[in-house]
Formats: structure tokens, sequence, C-alpha cells
């Protein structure tokens, strides 16, 4: 059973209509397990901890804290952040029926975690619409260092048991520990949604709600995809197939993941669609109390595979259930007569019973043909109920939808199964910055963030003759399911690959839109799809390559993560992650007011301002003066006035006169603000206004920078697009990484994502001064520095 | 900037009685709920409040520097007592990135209230501390001001902060007070958090650097 969620919506970038669905994957990051989530991690991890609850007792603790703390005093955890009520079910309607909260002791007798292992069985779906999420406990179930890594087992009803529970799932890019209470929608003393077929098990619906918690409400876990769940248990990355496109080597695919270990599931679409439409629900809910008042023995041995479903299943005549997700669990061949070679799949039907009858089934005439030791082999891996073995033509005949969870090296530890590499990036599409849409808009397309891939040795495929690295590229979008209460839908995500040109190798420079007019991509996905994640394998030769993910439609704001998968190594990373500034201008250091004589040496040629000539520090006599150092030296003395020094206010005179004479800068006066802030990242000496070497050093700074601000503003609206702020910050010497350019454009951008020449200047004054106070204190030069609270106060207050 | 080196360099000692363990920034925003709860446990002033918030941060439910600057301005038209030329919107745009802890670029609903507690607290300190009734802080109300508000610092810092934040004569309008207030509030609990070991000292790498330095 597939919910395939929402609308799909696909687009092609040249706008082809309706190709076939195809469904996306998602990769995962090896991460650490059990950490308690409430450190925010991540590229803007230094912003996000500023705001962070200090570390002291109003610190989110984790479980074994609370358990204990619960525990020895003797009561009951209640979760204050998922409660229990219907704020925890629901966020876009209110129900009819009034759900009774109740923890599994006041249910039944004798409430236990775990009966006898957590298996299939144990999974029996409610009245969620989530078949999706058991679906995927279910393939879980089968492997059981995955299971007990979501299901961490230290936990039960017997010991210790103060009402709290815990669950792990991957979660973009970390493992987190989510907790809850063990308080469980019910109805008439019945559980309302997941349930286990043993009456006093509770661990399915316990995972359920940590699963909700996890995004928000119950209700937000309505109608998904089997492999969206795979993946937050096991951290893998998952790919689709349908059986009606596959590739060619789809056999050999499925063998070599197998081979692997990765988790694989097939299903028939059930072209009656799979769950009913929201206004069905009233009958159901009836059905569902109706259900519940008919009296269900209590404790009786339920039958394996009892699915209490109110879902329409179609079976189709030879016992394959349509809308269904099956596990497949083997993948071999045989040899029939002398030499007729057959291809094999063994699946799973998770209910435990109901299985294929058509040739190759358990029953068969097909095993007759083989030789006895083939037969044993092959039927001795039947070892479930539920298990059948189908000809691979069968399977393609029927089958319509394969799905291939891989497993990171982190989820597996035998030495046995051949292992990948994985390189992950998170990053960001920010608005006026780094959205820049798909390739149908090439004003922005260049801005998305670029990842350069580096494909170093081929595979060793023997049924390949060509010289090729085979790869997966994985994009998924983070947090819309939880945002969906607000209105988020997924976007159209995809990403396009081209090929590095040998001159442009082994530099980390961001492709300019110039490059994007002129070549085209060596590579994409195959649609841009509006799933959560968007995958692909390919085969290229050994080189180096970038990768631009992006959404389809400029402007779109989201997070996402970019996962590469490889047999071999491979390197991934993003471009521009050096920070460092051209020729950084060393500090003109003040050791007392007895000594404030040492100058900079005046700039002679404006051009070499551009280039980041260094600036050497020696004393400079004033009868050594230009004739052009000493015009600036009598407009200075005009502009600061008897004290000799300019004050904020002076400068911000000066600033607007000559903005006033220079028409193409008609905006808004610079603010007494922004002078006091220059004032203050340019004061050497401490006075709070700028002496002549300050000034001077300031103004042959915006003079450089105002050239490049022209050469920006195209448009000649006395503005700068933010998309082009880069290229402008890179030319005035500073190159930053990606996410300092996003804070630039969120600070400094007006509404319309434009900065005008007042904060263009004051980008740049504060950029070059924090700089030269990064570099000034980096007495060792290993690029970290070292602050007391007194140093951290002064530089962050006084700028 | 370099005053820090000097400080640093000549005059250690009396700086050095600067004990970090004295600051008492406000508390840190706290752990986000689910908006239906949040909501239920609301009394009717935080009600209020709420509706105000939706007023005023329009359809993307977040308040933008604009239309923070926008209600500042407004309410300070109101107060008489309270004198000042405005908030800038240079200003704004500093105390939303100072406040923007999930890097939307705006204020949520709940770093919104945040803020606004905080400078509710902060004008009443300051009314509290304008002996002579100017409208202003001078140079010599300041320190008790800023010490009543939680920052006991030290004179050089005080005479720093009137150096940046104050006019030629040393007096600190209601804009100018405000602003640097919301920045030393966060600069604080920035160092606090990154504290990790509690030593009294922080290290910090170029990346960290600029993304504190610029957002703000």
């Amino acid at each position: 059973m597939l919910n395939v969620e929402g609308n799909i919506e696909r687009k092609d970038e040249s706008e082809r209509e309706n190709m076939p669905l195809p469904m996306g994957a998602s990769p995962m990051p090896p991460g650490r397990i059990g950490l308690p989530s409430d450190v925010p991690g991540g590229i803007y991890s230094a912003i996000l901890n500023r705001n962070h609850t200090v570390l002291d007792a109003k610190r989110l603790k984790n479980f074994i804290e609370l358990r204990d703390k619960y525990f020895s005093k003797k009561v009951l955890f209640e979760d204050p952040l998922f409660p229990a009520d219907d704020s925890s079910l629901f966020y876009s309607r209110q129900f009819p029926i009034k759900f009774q909260w109740k923890r599994p002791p006041e249910i039944c007798k004798n409430p236990q975690f775990i009966v006898g292992g957590a298996n299939r069985t144990d999974i029996c779906q409610g009245d969620l619409g989530d078949c999706w999420l058991l679906a995927a406990i279910a393939s879980l179930t089968l492997n059981e260092k995955l299971l007990y890594r979501v299901i961490p087992p230290d936990q039960s009803f017997t010991e210790n048991y103060a009402g709290i529970f815990h669950f792990q799932f991957w979660r973009y890019g970390t493992w987190v520990d989510v907790v809850v209470d063990d308080r469980i929608p019910t109805y008439n003393n019945h559980l309302v949604f997941t349930k286990s077929a043993k009456n006093n098990e509770f661990w399915s619906a316990l995972l359920e709600k940590a699963y909700a918690k996890l995004h928000g409400s119950y209700e937000a876990l309505k109608g998904g995809n089997t492999t969206e769940a795979m993946e937050d248990f096991t951290g893998g990355v998952t790919e689709f197939y349908e059986t009606n496109d596959a590739p060619k080597n789809l056999y050999s695919i499925m063998k070599k993941a197998l081979d692997r270990g990765s988790l694989m599931g097939c299903a028939i679409d059930d072209t009656l669609g799979f769950s009913p439409p929201p206004n069905v629900m009233g009958p159901l809910i009836d059905k569902m109390l109706a259900d519940g008042q008919a009296s269900k023995p209590v404790g009786a041995r339920a039958r394996s595979g009892v699915i209490i479903t109110t879902r329409l299943e179609t079976r189709t005549p030879l016992g394959l259930v349509k809308g269904h997700a099956y596990s497949i669990t083997g993948v071999d061949e045989c040899t029939v007569g002398k030499n007729t070679n057959v291809l094999l799949m063994r699946l799973r039907n998770p209910w435990g019973n109901v299985e294929w009858s058509g040739p190759w089934s358990n029953r068969s005439k097909e095993w007759a043909s083989l030789s006895n030791s083939e037969r044993e082999r092959l039927q001795q891996q039947n070892t479930q109920e539920g298990d059948f073995w189908m000809s691979y033509e069968d399977f393609i005949r029927h089958f319509t939808k394969v799905e291939i969870c891989n497993l990171t090296p982190d989820a597996l530890e035998d030495d046995t199964i051949h292992k990948w590499t994985v390189s992950v990036n998170e990053g960001r599409w920010v608005r006026g910055c780094s959205a820049g849409g798909c390739r149908n808009y090439p004003d922005t397309f260049w801005t998305n963030p670029q990842y350069r891939l580096r494909l170093l040795e081929e595979d060793d495929d023997p049924e390949d003759d060509e010289v090729a690295s085979s790869f997966l590229v994985a994009l998924m979008q983070m947090n819309r399911r939880k945002e969906r209460k607000m209105g988020a839908q997924l976007f159209t995500i995809g990403f396009a690959i081209y090929e590095v040109p040998p001159e442009m190798q082994g530099k980390e420079q961001h492709l300019q839109k110039d490059f994007f007019l002129y070549n085209a991509s060596i590579a994409k996905c195959k649609t841009y799809i509006n799933l959560r994640e968007v995958s692909q394998r390919f085969r290229l030769s050994p080189g180096e390559y970038v990768i631009i993910p992006s959404t389809f439609e400029p402007h779109r704001e989201g997070e996402f993560l970019l996962r590469v998968f490889s047999e071999k190594r491979n390197i991934s990373e993003e471009i521009e992650s050096k920070i460092e500034v051209d020729d950084p201008v060393p500090i003109v250091f003040v050791s007392d007011r007895a000594s404030a004589n040492k100058e900079i040496e005046p700039e002679e040629d404006e051009e070499q301002i551009t280039n980041g000539k260094k600036d050497i520090i020696k004393p400079v006599p004033a009868k050594q003066e230009t004739e052009q150092e000493r015009l600036f030296r009598t407009i200075f003395e005009q502009i600061a006035g008897v004290d000799m020094e300019i004050s904020a206010k002076e400068l911000m005179n000066v600033f607007n006169r000559v903005l006033a004479k220079h028409k193409e800068y008609k905006t808004d006066e610079f603010s007494l603000e922004s002078c006091r802030s220059m004032i203050a990242l340019m004061d050497t000496d401490g006075s709070g206004k700028l002496n002549l070497q300050e000034f001077h050093h300031l103004w042959s700074k915006i003079k450089a920078w105002q050239v490049i601000f022209k050469r920006y503003d195209v448009d000649r609206s006395a503005t700068v697009n933010s998309y082009e702020m880069r290229n402008a910050v890179n030319d005035a010497g500073f190159h930053l990484s990606n996410e300092l350019y996003h804070i630039i454009t969120m600070r400094y951008a007006d509404e319309k994502m434009n900065i005008d020449f007042d904060s263009f200047i004051c980008c740049l004054v504060r950029l070059e001064g924090m700089f030269r106070a990064f570099n000034a204190f980096d007495k060792d030069g290993d690029g970290i520095i070292k602050l007391s609270v007194l140093e951290w106060l002064q530089l962050t207050m006084y700028s | 900037m370099f005053l820090a080196k000097k400080l640093i360099g000549g005059i250690i000692d009396v700086v050095s009685n600067i004990d970090p363990g004295q600051f008492v920034p406000s508390d840190p925003p706290p752990a986000r709920r689910p908006l239906a709860y949040a909501e239920k446990h609301e009394n009717d002033e935080e009600k209020q409040f709420r509706k105000v918030f939706q007023q005023l941060a329009g359809d993307d439910m977040e308040v933008s520097p604009n239309e923070l600057m926008n209600i500042l301005n407004k309410i300070i038209s109101r107060h008489g007592d309270l004198k000042t030329d405005g908030f800038s919107i240079e200003s704004c745009r500093s105390m939303v990135a100072v406040m923007d802890s999930d890097s939307t670029g705006k204020l949520g609903f709940h770093e919104f209230k945040y803020l606004w507690n905080n400078i509710k607290k902060w004008q009443g300190i300051y009314k509290q501390f304008d002996a002579d009734r100017s409208g202003l802080i001078g140079a010599n109300e300041l320190p008790g001001a800023f010490t009543a508000a939680g920052f006991p610092l030290n004179d050089q810092l005080f005479q720093m902060i009137v150096r940046r934040y104050s006019d030629e004569n040393g007096n600190m309008d209601f804009d100018n007070y405000i602003g640097c207030l919301v920045r030393l509030d966060a600069m604080c609990r920035a160092f606090k958090t990154l504290d990790k070991d509690n030593n009294g000292t922080i290290k910090v790498n170029i990346q960290e650097w600029l993304q504190l330095t610029m957002y703000s």
C-alpha cells in the first residue's frame, strides 16, 4: 500500500507534458547517534547558537535524565512539547469524536513494550492513512540491527517505568532522539491508530507517536511515500524504478543492492487510487467505531497477518495484492534443463499470507525441472510464511514499482557487504541571493549553490565496457512536511550536472551566467518533481563536474540536503568554502596616543587600490607630502573643524553633499547610524572620531568601492541587485562562503532584494573591519582566535 | 576596534575586574512550542498581543525590519517623554538580525515577543534613570541605567558605548539606547553560549566570526 502525497506535479525543463511518474529517492548522511537534539548544528550554527538556550537548567534534557528524574519522583512523564490533546492530532480540522488519551497500563493488565521480538505482525494499521509508514516499519523488522537502532531496547513497562519512551530517527543528516510520553489516542479502550496484533504490545503504537511528534502531529503523517519513512529509519538513499520504463540492467541493479544489504520493496499501482479521498473520512470513522464496538475477544491469539484496514484492496487472480507494499528478499537464478537460465525473485507479503500462485510459486510444477541440489538451495531460503518465488519476467509483468533503499556505510558493519562512500552537503536557496530556479531562468540559474564533484575511479562492472564511474545523486528538500500546517507544500526540485572544462578544473570559483548560456548539461535528473527527494544514478567518465540543485521556479526559499553516493571514492564539495580576503591590510596599531603619528602611506595610484596593494606603515613627516596630499589635508581641515577630527555628523554631511552632486546616487542619504558604525570600525585610537589618517583610509576605500557599485548597478537604479552582490563583494577582494553571502543579503538588502549605496558601503566597511580584527587577533595564523568577554564586547559593540 | 588591543596592552589592571558572570542578560527565548499549544495557554494580555502581531506581521507572519521600524516609530510618537529622532531602517535591520534565531531574515512571533518584552522593560528603566527629565540618558546616568538592565559594565566599556551610541554631548536618545541594549543583550548571550566550559574565553574560527559579526 503506497500512498503518494498530494498532487504530484512534474515539470520538465523544456516543458514537455506528462511523463510517466518517476520516483525519487533520498540519501542519508552518516551521523552521530543519540545526541540530544537541543543544539542546532549545520551551516548557520554560529547564529543559531547565539540565540539558543544557555547551557543551564533550561536545556532540554535527554531521555535518560528525564526518565530517571520522573522515576525517582514517582510521577509519570507528560510531554509539554506534544500534549495529549487535539493539537497533536490534527492541524486542519476539528474532529467530531473525542478520543481518550490513555497510557498502556490504563488499557490492559500487563502491557509490554516488545513481546517475543519486534516483527511484522506487530504492525496493524489503524485509521490514519499512514500505511506507507507501516510498510517501512515492516521492512525494518527484517533487519534487527537497523530495527534496534530506531527502537532502543533500553525501555519497558516493567523496569524504571516513568511513562516515557524514546526512538531514534535519521533526520536530514543526523540521528535525532525523540522522546514521547506513553499516552496514546484511544476510543472505547481500543487504540485508534497503529496497534499490534498482540493486544498488550505497544512498541508500534509508540513508534508511530514519536514519528508523529517529529512531524508536528498525527495528521501530518497522512499520505506519504514508503521511501520517506525508510530513509528516516535507516539514513539510506532510495531509488525508484518503474518496471515499464526500467533500465536494461534492472536485474543486476537489484542483485547488487541486495549484496549491499539494501532494503527493497515493490508494489502494483492500484489504478483505483490508494487512499480514500478526505470526504470519505466520515463513513470511515463510523466503520471504525462499529468495529471497535463489536466485541473483540481480549487476549485471544491473533492470527498473524491481521490487518484492520479500511482500504480498498484488489487481488489479482494469481494471488497478488494491488496497492500493497511487498518486500524483495532474494534475487537469484537457476538452470533449467541443459542450459536455460531462469532469473528468479523472492518476495514477501508483509501480511504473512496471500501469496503468488503462478509459475515458481511454492507448489508449482516448475520446481520439478530443477536438479535436486538447486531446488534445495532455493527452497531452503523460504523460512517465513508469506515468502514466495517468481520469475523475473513475471515480476516485471505484474509489478509496476520497485523501491530500493540503499544503506550508507554507517548502517551496516558486516564485512561481507560492499560499502558506499557518501559526500553530504547542506544548502539553502535564499530569495534574492541563491534561489535561482532552473535553466529556464538564465538570469538567475547561475546563482544557485554549486557543488563540484570529482570522480576518481571507474567501478569494475564486468558487464560494461565503458570506462566510467557510477554514482547516485540525491537531492532532498527539508522541513516541508513539518511546515505543512502553515501552508507549505513540497517544492518542485531537481538538479543538473555540467562538465567542468579543463581550464576551470581544480579552481574553486562559482561559474558565472555566461558559462550556462554557452554550455549544455551533461546529465540531469529525469524530471523536476515535487517529491521530498529526487535521486538518480549516473555513469560518467572520471573527471570534474558541477552539480546545480534548484527548485523549478526562482525565488523559492528552502533548505536542502545534497548527497552523492558512489561505490568508489568521490569528492563533492561546495565551491567557495575557503574564506579569505585579498592581501589583508595589516592593522595600524597605535600603542598609545603619544605615537599617534604613525600613518598609512597614502595611496598614490587610485587603480592600485582595487588590487589590494599592501599598505606600508611608516611615519610620513608633513614636509614630504605631495601636492595631492596637501590638498586632501586642506579639505579635511575644513570638514573636521577645530578639533581636527571628523564626527559622525560631519561625516554624514560630507557624504550627503558628495552624493547630492552625483545624480546617479539619488537615493536616501547616508544615515547617521551608518556613519557612526563606519567611524567605530575605522577608529584606531579610540577617540570616537576620525583623524586625518583614519579618514583618508576610509575615503580611499569608498572611492574604490564606488567604482564597483557602479559596475553592478546595471540599470542605473542606484541599487545593486542582491544576486549580484556576491560578485561585487568578490571584486572588492573578499571571498566568502555561501552562508555569508546569504547573511549579507538578509542583513543589507531591502524588501525588493536590492542594496542601496549606503548599505553597500556599510557592508563592505564592516566586512573589512571584521577581517582586520580577526587577523589582528590570529597571531599564529591558525584560523582561530581566542577572546575574553571584554575583547568580545568591544569588538562587537564598537562597530 | 583597536581599543581592545590598546587596553589589553597597557592598562590591564583597570579592566581585569570585569566578571562575565555578573552579566544578567535577559532569559533566553523559550523553547519553541507548537503554535496550537501556545495559543491555548495565553492569558488575555498575550491574546491581545498576538492580535497585534498578526496585524503587524502581515501575510507572511513574520516581522520585517521595515514593519518593525514602523511600529516602533508609531509607538514612540505617543511618548513625548522619550526624546528620539526616530528608529532608522539601519538600526531596525540590526535588531532583526540580532534577534533572528532561525535565520529567516525576519522575526517570527516568539522572536518578536521576546524583543518586545525587552523593549518594554528597558523603556521603564530609561524613564527611571533619566533623572533630569531631559528625555535623554546622559553619560552620568548611563552606568546606572545599564546596570539596572542587567549589564554592570566597567568604566572603559561605558565610555566606549557613549562614544559609539551617544551624541557629541554624551547624551543617548531613546532609539540609540534601545539599539545598543538589544545588541548588548545578544552579544552577552552569544558569549555565554559559546563559552561552553565557562572559563571566560571563547574560541571562534573565521567562518563563525564573520557570521556573528556580519549578521548583527
